[in-house]
């Protein structure tokens, strides 16, 4: 049986003088080692559950635990060791003058002894292959290699959970897969858990489990097969969906007997071609 | 103005550059008040090459120097010209109707000049050879007993830190804002004074909005790893005071012993 890494029981939250709640009643979970996809229209409150993950934000009612450790005043440094987040625009999180004074920033705030810090910032800048660039200032480096840069700062804390809160969105289609794979590694190598809020489809249809936003509320949640089959729902709430599920529900429409919606290109060609080869 | 040197930083492995900016920091802060211990030939000689010594042991080319310290030599040549025609002591050397040239003035405006000269070279030499980033941590690190009373030392550095780290991010986004307000029809070369100044403001008024936007972004992004102020933080970039530095501080003032004995 696996932990639960993440739990949230009917949390609200409104920020100061706003009249609606940006977050209304929210309750979810996050297994160990699971990678969870929030996904939602603008302003649907996914940022603000990301801040409310590691009490950047404090919600006005209901609990949040990070593997059973309530978030409150007293755990909060604790917390948010264990919980990294990686923000949408890279540069605007890079504080250091140098890739390895960014990395080692979060050490130096949570008073990590130097020869200790030097280890593990070394060891973080080369779980996310940016060994080449220890010297490199952040004007130098691509959106892609900044965004690295500030995953192997959470890295450097030794974290259970990182948040991506559209840490791709501003990124290249070469920078958006090296920061994706570069999660994906590390989750294989070290047991994290990945929450990650994302317009990006084929980050959706990676993910193990999705939860639907809908102004501050869940709308609904499921593995990304079962979202998707939402179809309709989806639009209605402003969402897309990946090419591969409109054509082929399109093509169903058009009276193709096809199986399954389909997340993949790959899935998709195999029984095209295979019902091809079958008329 | 690009050859301009004041204040840019050369790379380098020199031992002037491998030194601990704070005994730098220390040598400069001191030497600008030594350099007024000369007042004869023999003092100014000695300053000259404790001077040039330092630009050989910093290994930076002389002609590298020179060609970007042009714009002072203006300043310095001014200076000289200055002295020279204003004092009016010693023997008379020279003389074209009003025009007189004395002894005394040809020594003070080579004194003048030349410790003038020193001087910017001695200053100049400590950014040459220190990143803007060793000189931060170089005068937190000499500042850091003025915490004792409640100075904001460690908050100062960071501000400064952070400034430099986003110089060249902001100077991107100048040009970008720039690019696209011609785009749009602004004209930032030419036009009347009023025409100007709606330009700078069409290019100001993005900026500092992204600027806010970037502070805050900022700010929640340390705050999310950890930030919560000076107390209790440890630091990555180490400084070190090496025999170096000690030699330096040393030669210092036996400069100073020096000149004390020789100044007339
Ligand atoms: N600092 C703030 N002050 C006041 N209201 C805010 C603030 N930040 C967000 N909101 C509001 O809270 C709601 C939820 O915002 P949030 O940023 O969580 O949405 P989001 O789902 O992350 O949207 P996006 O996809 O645009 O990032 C929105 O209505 C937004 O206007
Ligand atoms: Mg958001």
């Amino acid at each position: 049986m696996r932990e639960i890494a993440v739990s949230v029981e009917n949390v609200s939250f409104k920020y100061p003088n706003e009249a609606n709640y940006a977050v209304k009643n929210v309750s979810f979970y996050v297994q160990e080692g699971e990678w969870l996809a929030i996904v939602g229209h603008n302003g649907s409150g996914k940022s603000t559950i990301a801040k409310l993950l590691n009490g950047l934000l404090r919600p006005e009612s209901g609990v949040i635990k990070i593997f059973s450790t309530e978030l409150n005043e007293t755990t909060i440094w604790e917390i948010r060791k264990r919980v990294g987040m990686v923000f949408q625009n890279p540069d605007n999180q890079f504080v250091g003058t140098t890739v390895q004074d960014d990395v080692a920033f979060g050490l130096e705030n949570n008073g990590v002894p130097r020869d200790e810090m030097v280890e593990r910032v070394d060891e973080a800048i080369r779980l996310v292959k940016m060994e080449e660039f220890l010297e490199q200032e952040p004007h130098h480096l691509s959106g892609g290699q900044k965004q690295r840069v500030a995953i192997a700062g959470i890295i450097a804390l030794q974290p259970d959970i990182i948040i991506l809160d559209e840490a791709t969105s501003m990124l290249d289609p070469k920078g958006r897969n090296e920061v994706l794979e570069t999660v994906r590694d590390l989750k294989k190598k070290q047991k994290i858990t990945v929450i990650s809020i994302t317009h990006d489809l084929e980050e959706v249809v990676k993910a193990d489990r999705v939860i639907v936003m809908n102004k501050g509320e869940v709308l609904t949640q499921g593995t990304p097969e079962e979202i998707f089959l939402l179809g309709e729902q989806l639009e209605k709430i402003g969402l897309d969906l990946p090419f591969t599920v409109k054509l082929s529900n399109e093509l169903k429409g058009a009276g193709f007997p096809l199986t399954t919606d389909h997340l993949t290109a790959e899935g998709l060609v195999e029984e095209l071609w295979t019902l091809y080869s079958k008329m | 103005m690009n050859s301009m040197i004041i204040g840019k930083y050369v790379p380098g492995t020199s031992i002037v550059h491998r030194m601990d900016p704070r005994s730098k920091l220390i040598m400069v802060f001191f030497y600008v008040f030594i350099v007024f211990l000369a007042n004869n030939v023999e003092t100014y000689a000695v300053l000259m090459i404790f001077t040039f010594s330092l630009i050989l042991l910093s290994r930076i080319p002389l002609s590298f120097i020179i060609r970007g310290l042009k714009p002072i030599f203006l300043v310095i040549l001014f200076t000289f010209l200055l002295h020279l025609f204003m004092t009016k002591e010693g023997e008379l050397l020279y003389r074209l109707g009003w025009f007189e040239i004395y002894e005394q003035g040809v020594k003070q405006g080579v004194f003048i000049s030349l410790r003038f000269l020193s001087l910017i070279i001695v200053t100049t030499l400590l950014t040459l050879t220190t990143t803007p980033i060793e000189v931060t941590d170089g005068v937190e690190s000499l500042l850091s007993p003025l915490k004792k009373f409640n100075m904001p030392i460690h908050e100062l550095a960071l501000m400064m830190s952070i400034s430099l780290r986003f110089i060249p991010t902001l100077m991107e986004e100048t040009d970008k804002i720039m690019k696209a307000q011609t785009a749009r029809g602004v004209d930032f070369s030419g036009g009347s004074f009023q025409e100007r100044i709606k330009a700078i403001v069409s290019l100001l008024v993005p900026l500092f909005i992204n600027s806010f936007k970037r502070a805050e972004e900022l700010a929640t992004a340390m705050e999310a790893r950890g930030y919560r102020g000076g107390e209790g933080r440890t630091k990555f970039r180490l400084l070190t005071w090496k025999t170096a530095d000690t030699a330096l501080i040393v030669s210092l003032i036996l400069l100073a012993i020096i000149l004390f004995i020789l100044r007339s």
